[in-house]
């Protein structure tokens, strides 16, 4: 059927229409469940609060977001007038842009392993065959600081610049671990794209999964991302208590709405990463194996993922309601002093393996100790470091003498 | 005078450019920058006649065109816009359509790395300073003029004459391309004289290899191994002495 859809096309224009098909999925379905996402954090904060949360609006809230969405449409769009307008109105486009494209290599289904663009089969992912996928996505969502530091640059008003300050600062830390975390897994599967670590796992069963070989790289990871997303323990750079709004103190209407919708966007491809890098993205023993071909099996396949993501978006939204939030010397310290030379300890482990072709399994106890360790070191180092911020320390025999 | 026939045809759009970026720096007087901005897209106009990009399908074309003049007005505007704010945003322009560029040579990785590092960090840490400094959203006066317009414009050009005169001596480029069989990923016909390194060409039986990362990792660690040693402790080096200058106080930063 897809493929008489597409002969009816003229020559030229056939390579474009599968990518607009997928294209305009993925962006319908993602709107889609952002704004029920919205929903679901509304309730589940109620529901960890002992709240009953948001009913009023059809059978159980179901069309809260309906009504969230015509208010922020029809809402007076206020542009203030000691703003930098230009900048001011393409911040958001840039939040909801570079988070969107960053999804154009994520499969969210089975991909075909002959995959070529006019024979009609549909691809389940925007852009197949990128052999690049971690390396874009990490471009593109480097280029998301852009919209975050405009935005409160732009607004002219100093909440505004503090959290721009903040979240520039934060976004530029955690890009390096989480490009360290999932270096080891380019080097167990031989290649940075997205499509082949998944089949990587697949092809290996349940016991295949990266999350058995680099459980530390999968927390660092998340942790990371988090970060990026700049999710609830990490959100130092909108915190209502003492920034006002942060970066988008000065905005409303549907220009605040394209930030959140870019939030929301970065919490789905955070979790359909986690799922597809460390968890076999469609893979589940017994129902979705690589050579199963039942009835509907490929809809199994995208089932089994989507229940995956839908799962850690869960553990993303009850982490949001669960830790309070890091000072900011600590966000820091969390990324420079932990989460970097873990990954890179972790990178060494796994060269390890790989050099003197040890068993795969022994990076489990690797990543544990490692973990440990770091537990260890954490632990002891606390209560000395506590007493030294309390003693004042006399400046003259301080650092300043090794810099001359 | 054989030489002047051959390669005078660039001084025209090359001094052209040169006086359209002069005029258009900002300065205490304020010109008309519709003449300026009309010098420099007959520079452009012309500059585009000599050096064509080998014939290939019409969306590489399209892609081409699209990316190399995005990059080189960008690079104008940075240079000759009163905002400094507004400078970085478009030399962080500049960079993406410079990694599209790398992106239709077949240099993927080289792409996305120039994005994360140079787009991703350091325009940022870039925008940051001047946010600091200047938090009111107009430039202050010292920050609007440059100080040797002439002199810079100058020296600019003719770094950039050089670069051309040699490309077209490699490419010899006379107002087309002579590299009509471009393989994917070529952009100007292979210099004489040089040839190209064989760790880094595409193996025969999977020409799609071209570029890609298994290529490019053998090629860096294999042919230039000692260069990138060297870069990779320079570099280091650079951050143990960032990390000795930094003050430290006694409780904590920030």
């Amino acid at each position: 059927m897809l493929e008489q859809l597409i002969n009816w096309f003229p020559e030229w224009a056939r390579p474009f229409i599968m990518p607009m098909i997928t294209i305009g999925i993925v962006l319908q379905v993602n709107l889609g469940v952002c704004s029920y996402l919205i929903l679901l954090e509304r309730k589940l904060s109620a529901w960890m609060q002992d709240r009953i949360g948001p009913n009023r609006v059809g059978p159980w809230g179901l069309l809260q977001p309906v009504a969230d969405m015509l208010k922020l449409l029809l809402k007076e769009d206020v542009i203030p007038g000691h703003v930098n307008k230009f900048l001011y109105v393409l911040a958001p486009g840039i939040s909801v842009f570079t988070t969107m494209l960053a999804f154009a290599v994520v499969p969210f289904g089975p991909v075909p392993r002959n995959l070529s663009a006019t024979d009609g089969q549909f691809p389940y992912i925007i852009a197949p065959g990128v052999d690049l996928g971690l390396v874009f996505i990490f471009a593109v969502t480097s280029l998301a600081v852009y919209g975050i530091i405009l935005g409160g640059w732009a607004s002219n008003n100093k909440y505004s610049a503090l959290g721009a300050m903040r979240a520039s600062a934060q976004v530029v830390s955690y890009e390096i671990p989480l490009g360290m975390s999932v270096v080891g897994l380019a080097l167990l599967t031989g290649s940075m794209s997205i499509e082949k670590i998944l089949l990587h796992q697949a092809d290996a069963g349940i016991f295949g999964w990266n999350i058995w070989f680099q459980p530390l790289a999968c927390v660092i990871f998340f942790a990371a991302a988090m970060a990026e997303a700049q999710r609830l323990p990490f959100d130092l750079s909108e915190c209502e208590q003492e920034l006002v709004g942060g970066w988008h103190t000065e905005y409303s209407a549907m220009k605040w709405g394209l930030f959140f919708l870019g939030e929301y966007t970065h919490v789905i491809t955070i979790s359909f990463l986690t799922s597809i890098l460390f968890f076999g993205g469609w893979h589940f023993p017994w129902i979705a194996e690589p050579d199963s071909q039942y009835l509907g099996s490929t809809l199994v396949k995208v089932l089994v993922l989507l229940t995956k993501s839908f799962a850690f978006i869960i553990v993303i939204q009850m982490l949001r309601w669960t830790i309070p939030r890091f000072r900011f010397d600590q966000l820091m310290g969390l990324a420079w002093k932990v989460l970097i030379p873990l990954a890179t300890l972790n990178v060494v482990c796994v060269m390890i393996v790989k050099q003197f072709h040890l068993n795969e399994w022994w990076l489990l106890p690797m990543s544990a100790g490692l973990f440990l360790g770091a537990g260890l070191i954490g632990t002891q180092s606390s209560r000395p470091f506590a007493r030294r911020t309390l003693e004042p320390v006399p400046e003259a025999h301080g650092h300043h003498a090794h810099a001359h | 005078m054989e030489w002047n026939e051959e390669n005078g045809l660039l001084l025209i759009p090359l001094g052209l450019g040169c006086l359209a970026v002069w005029w258009l720096m900002p300065s205490a007087k304020q010109r008309p920058r519709i003449l300026g901005g009309l010098a420099a897209l007959a520079a452009i106009l012309m500059m585009q006649l000599m050096l064509l990009p080998p014939a290939g399908d019409y969306v590489r074309n399209v892609l081409f065109f699209l990316f190399a003049a995005a990059a080189v007005i960008s690079a104008g505007l940075m240079i000759t816009d009163r905002n400094p704010v507004y400078s970085a945003l478009w030399f962080a322009l500049v960079t993406l359509a410079v990694c599209g560029l790398f992106l239709l040579n077949s240099a993927p990785f080289l792409s996305a790395s120039t994005i994360i590092v140079y787009a991703g960090a350091i325009i940022v840490t870039f925008l940051f300073v001047i946010m600091l400094a200047q938090q009111s959203g107009t430039a202050t006066s010292y920050d609007q003029q440059p100080i040797q317009p002439a002199m810079a414009t100058i020296g600019a050009f003719i770094l950039l004459g050089a670069l051309l005169f040699t490309l077209q001596e490699w490419g010899h480029i006379d107002g087309k391309s002579t590299n009509q069989h471009a393989e994917p990923g070529q952009f100007i016909a292979l210099p004489e004289g040089i040839q190209p390194n064989p760790l880094s060409q595409a193996p025969q039986d999977n020409p799609h290899e071209i570029g890609s990362l298994r290529v490019l990792g053998r090629s860096l660690f294999g042919d230039y191994l000692f260069a990138v040693e060297i870069a990779g402790t320079v570099l280091l080096i650079a951050t143990i002495g960032a990390i000795a200058i930094a003050p430290r106080r006694s409780q904590g930063t920030l």
